[in-house]
């Protein structure tokens, strides 16, 4: 397994180098002159002109490459244009209150999808069933925007259950992230029971199934038994490729709900046009998709014997 | 308990390593076990897990109303760029340092049309009769506030050469300041000292060269408290130049001892210190115990006196102990934020305003009966659609920008996207301003479809007719967006076609800067009270990558605007600033388009609350009414 992930590993560096080729040419082509924003609108030509090139900007194309690289080789993301700070500590800072919010809302959101998924598997076709698919559906359909203006006109200033927004570190953070996890988790839950209702359904079908059941199990021990630990693998797929997301955080709920982590600093990288932080995200992002991947493959290695890691 | 001795390995018996297949397949079982055991548990008790974990989230959740003290709290409408004097260019960031930092001079708070008063100078300038030279004293007795960056922590008295420093660090190439233009071509020396910096080792090698300790002949410290200043030529605006946030007086300590990081802190003078800055989320200010040389106006129009404005009058300040400021990137929890009760101060957010704002301007009663006030002022500042002088077409054929100025309607962009709240604009000098001229018109400045169409034919070009599509350049933003698609329907009504370009903020910089532009959305806003800021935008020589990005060229224009700069504000300043715009109205450079009126709402607790088109941020004059506002809110 060492061996394994060890060549995934290097696998993984041409990607990444091929998305930093990519992510330096497309933001090179639509980032503009950064001079421009760094002087402000009084800046005169003569100006400009010296600090394009104090910068390197006059430099080719592929000599300002050789340097962003060697940059990030010493994890230097270098200064957002925006806030002039620097992004390696702008991700550190972002990289808590992002997991603090998504973590548990992930977990809580995914232990929850997989019982409600069995139950309905269980009541299949029947009264309880229809209704979950049908809150699902709805669940499904409904952008995260609106449960977001929702919950948060209802629930935390209409009824005044939640703080309307904000952020503390530690247990302190507790009430600010009580809602914006309710949010994230109902938003979650939609997608996530549709999908391993079908999984499960798919596998519940299957004559082994029947045969647990001929002798003599109950629904729920065939379920528990032999139905879950059998359609683990489209379970962990969706699980893993969630795990992005926890770093990157909900990109909208923290930029609502004021909390300062990863998504909040992406939205505003977004709406500025800083493609310093932008840069830096796209990368960060692609690297934990690749590390989800491997992940991924491990645990299927872990929960299905069929399967070799060679 | 036993311990395990050190350096003791596992061993594990040859055959029955733990990766072999039986081995593996035993943990597997394992693993499986255990999760269809848990999962059966928590199925059992599905429902109650739903509703145990909703019930967990709201416990303690509701925001307990505890005793706020004195404390404003007001929102930022985006993360803060900067704290560094010389970086920051943006409102926020000037808000903020505008709490800690001080300059030479300030505005007066309730002067209106703006004037400025000493702050850090104990006096007004002694200005040379040749307007040349200005000798100014300052305060004495000021110390900058305790910090760890002076030895001991202690902060030390402010003397003339922190004031030379600050400016001359402020020129140094290096430190990539915004505001280099406040002082460019205008003080004797300080270009060339410019120039000298560009051979400077990179930052951070030397944050204090020797090359600011050599004597510039028109920026010296005389003495401890004397400062000279020796300008080229006499500027009328350089006293509001020296009240600007670029102009700060800073401690070269901290500068030194924060070095790149000094952008995130704030070291100076004036009645507030900052204590949190938690990126993303907030900023705290609290009330800086050396300061003490600030007070209360004693003067004011007989409406502020009515208003109960003077009732403070001679007191020392600042009255709030604490400032948060809290980060709203949304406009959504800001707005319910402020009607909770959380904020002091707000601004209406467009979405919102149908619903505070009767058409009549006044505020409904829903938000009257709260104890919420409207508080409207003008901005100084003008909002236009600029051509390109250099298009071949748009700049050879002077009618056509005349018809297309006459066929933009700019009553209908104030009604549609700035919900009512603005002036139509008739020229770049806003109200307020020395030189705006409420009864001024343009003979091309107002919505006139048919004389617009007449015009288009005298140019040439009837209904359109060999016109090729033009291009509209304007940002990001569903906005902006819609007002670029409006003005492509005004111009529609004559047969001119337009296509609406949408970029990001660099690219929109990078096409106007190197004039690969048509027609563009703009807008200005004052740097300082003076027309010249204004009238500049259009002077020849600032052709871009100037602030001239209309790249308008008339040299009558330019030889009056050099006249208009060096003459303090007269009846002569006035009859050159009125052909300036009869110039500008004729020529059509621009289709202006309006002033905005600010809006604002606050809270009755809040006293002292006068708005100011040029500080952003008086806060030191604010007075919260502690009693009223626990009233309100409890606790």
């Amino acid at each position: 397994m060492i061996a394994y992930v060890t060549r995934r590993l290097l696998h993984a560096i041409p990607v990444l180098l091929g998305i930093s080729i990519l992510v330096f040419m497309l933001f090179h082509v639509v980032g503009g002159n950064p001079v421009y924003r760094m002087l402000g609108k009084n800046a005169d030509a003569e100006e400009i002109a010296r600090m394009t090139h104090q910068l390197g900007l006059d430099r080719p194309v592929w000599a300002q490459y050789l340097h962003y690289l060697a940059s990030l080789a010493h994890g230097d993301f270098g200064r957002s244009w925006e806030t002039k700070q620097r992004i390696s500590t702008m991700l550190a800072e972002g990289f808590w209150p992002s997991l603090s919010l998504a973590v548990p809302s992930f977990m809580i959101a995914s232990v929850l999808a997989v019982l409600i998924s069995m139950l309905a598997v269980l009541y299949r076709y029947r009264k309880a069933d229809r209704i979950l698919v049908v809150l699902s559906v709805l669940g499904m359909s409904l952008s995260i925007l609106a449960f977001i203006i929702g919950a948060q006109f209802l629930l935390a200033y209409r009824y005044d259950l939640f703080p309307i927004s904000g952020y503390e570190n530690g247990f302190r953070g507790l009430p600010y992230l009580a809602l914006p996890m309710l949010i994230w988790v109902a938003n979650q839950l939609g997608g996530d029971v549709r999908y391993y209702r079908s999984v499960l359904l798919e596998e519940i079908n299957r004559e082994y199934v029947v045969t647990a059941r001929a002798r003599g199990l109950s629904k729920g021990q065939a379920m528990y038994r032999h139905v879950l630990p059998n359609a683990l693998i489209p379970i962990i797929t969706r699980l893993v490729m969630g795990i992005p997301l926890l770093f990157t955080g909900s990109l909208l709920l923290e930029n609502f709900f004021g909390i300062p982590g990863l998504g909040n600093m992406s939205v505003n990288a977004l709406n500025a046009s800083d493609f310093p932080v932008i840069e830096a995200m796209t990368l960060f992002g692609s690297a934990l998709y690749i590390a989800a991947n491997i992940i991924g493959d491990v645990l299927y290695a872990v929960f299905d014997p069929r399967v070799k890691l060679s | 308990m036993s311990q395990a001795p050190r350096n003791t390995r596992v061993s594990v018996p040859r055959g029955r390593s733990l990766w072999t297949r039986e081995a593996r397949a035993s943990r597997e079982t394992a693993v499986s076990s255990l999760l269809t055991a848990l999962c059966a548990a928590l199925a059992d008790y599905a429902p109650v897990a739903v509703l145990g974990t909703t019930l967990l989230l709201c416990i303690g959740c509701t925001p307990s109303r505890k005793h706020l003290g004195n404390v404003f709290r007001a929102p930022l409408g985006s993360n803060l760029k900067t704290l560094d004097p010389a970086q920051a260019s943006d409102q926020y960031s000037n808000q903020c340092q505008f709490q800690v930092y001080e300059t030479l001079f300030e505005y007066k708070y309730l002067s209106r049309p703006y004037d400025i008063q000493p702050c850090l100078a104990a006096r007004p300038p002694e200005i040379s009769p040749d307007g040349k030279t200005y000798v100014i004293h300052m305060r004495p007795g000021v110390e900058f506030q305790d910090d760890v960056c002076f030895p001991g922590g202690k902060g030390r008295l402010v003397t003339a050469r922190d004031f030379v420093y600050s400016i001359k660090r402020m020129c140094d190439v290096r430190v990539k300041t915004f505001g280099w233009w406040i002082f460019d071509g205008k003080v004797v020396g300080l270009d060339e000292f410019r120039k000298k910096s560009e051979a400077l080792p990179p930052y951070p090698e030397q944050w204090h060269p020797a090359l600011y300790d050599e004597d510039l002949p028109g920026l010296r410290a005389l003495d401890d408290s004397t400062v000279q200043i020796m300008l080229i030529q006499p500027y009328p605006y350089f006293k509001d130049i020296l009240a600007m946030p670029y102009a700060a007086i800073i401690p070269h300590e901290a500068v030194e001892y924060y070095g790149e990081e000094f952008l995130n802190h704030a070291v100076g003078t004036g009645p507030y210190k900052l204590t949190e800055w938690r990126h993303g989320l907030r900023l705290v200010f609290d009330r800086n115990p050396k300061y003490h040389h600030g007070f209360y106006p004693t003067e004011g129009a007989a409406s502020d006196s009515a208003a109960g404005l003077l009732a403070d009058a001679g007191k020392p300040l600042p009255f709030i102990d604490r400032i948060v400021f809290t980060i709203f990137e949304e406009t959504q929890p800001m707005w319910l934020n402020f009607l909770r009760g959380n904020l002091d101060r707000s601004t209406i957010p467009k979405d919102n305003y149908g619903d505070a704002v009767l058409p009549s301007k006044s505020l409904r009663s829903e938000y009257e009966s709260k104890g919420i006030e409207l508080v409207q002022a003008k901005d100084l500042d003008v909002f236009y659609v600029c051509f390109n002088l250099e298009d071949p077409i748009l700049g050879k054929h002077k009618m056509l920008r005349q018809a297309m100025s006459l066929a933009y309607d700019a009553k209908q962009v104030i009604e549609l996207f700035a919900n009512g709240r603005g002036i139509t604009a008739q020229s770049p000098i806003p109200p307020g301003l020395f030189g705006y001229d409420s009864t001024f018109a343009g003979p091309y400045g107002h919505y006139d479809l048919e004389a617009a169409k007449a015009l288009l034919s005298k140019a040439g070009f009837p209904g359109g007719q060999g016109l090729p599509e033009f291009e509209f350049l304007t940002m990001t933003g569903s906005d902006l967006r819609q007002q670029g698609e409006h003005f492509a329907q005004c111009m529609a009504r004559i047969g001119i076609k337009i296509k609406v370009s949408i970029f990001t903020w660099p690219e929109y910089l990078d096409r106007l800067k190197r004039k690969q532009t048509q027609i563009m959305r703009a807008a200005w806003s004052a740097d300082y009270p003076d027309p010249e800021n204004f009238l500049q935008l259009l002077y020849g020589p600032n052709a871009s990558p100037g602030e001239n990005n209309a790249n308008y060229r008339n040299p009558e224009y330019d030889s009056l605007y050099r006249v208009m700069a060096v003459i303090p504000d007269s009846p002569e300043r006035l009859k050159v600033v009125r052909r300036m715009q009869e110039l500008l109205a004729e020529d059509c450079p621009w289709i202006y388009s309006y002033h905005r009126i600010n809006e604002t709402l606050r809270y009755q607790w809040l006293k002292n609350h006068v708005p100011h088109a040029v500080l952003d941020a008086p806060i030191k004059y604010y007075r919260i009414d502690a009693e009223a506002r626990r009233g309100y809110l409890g606790g």
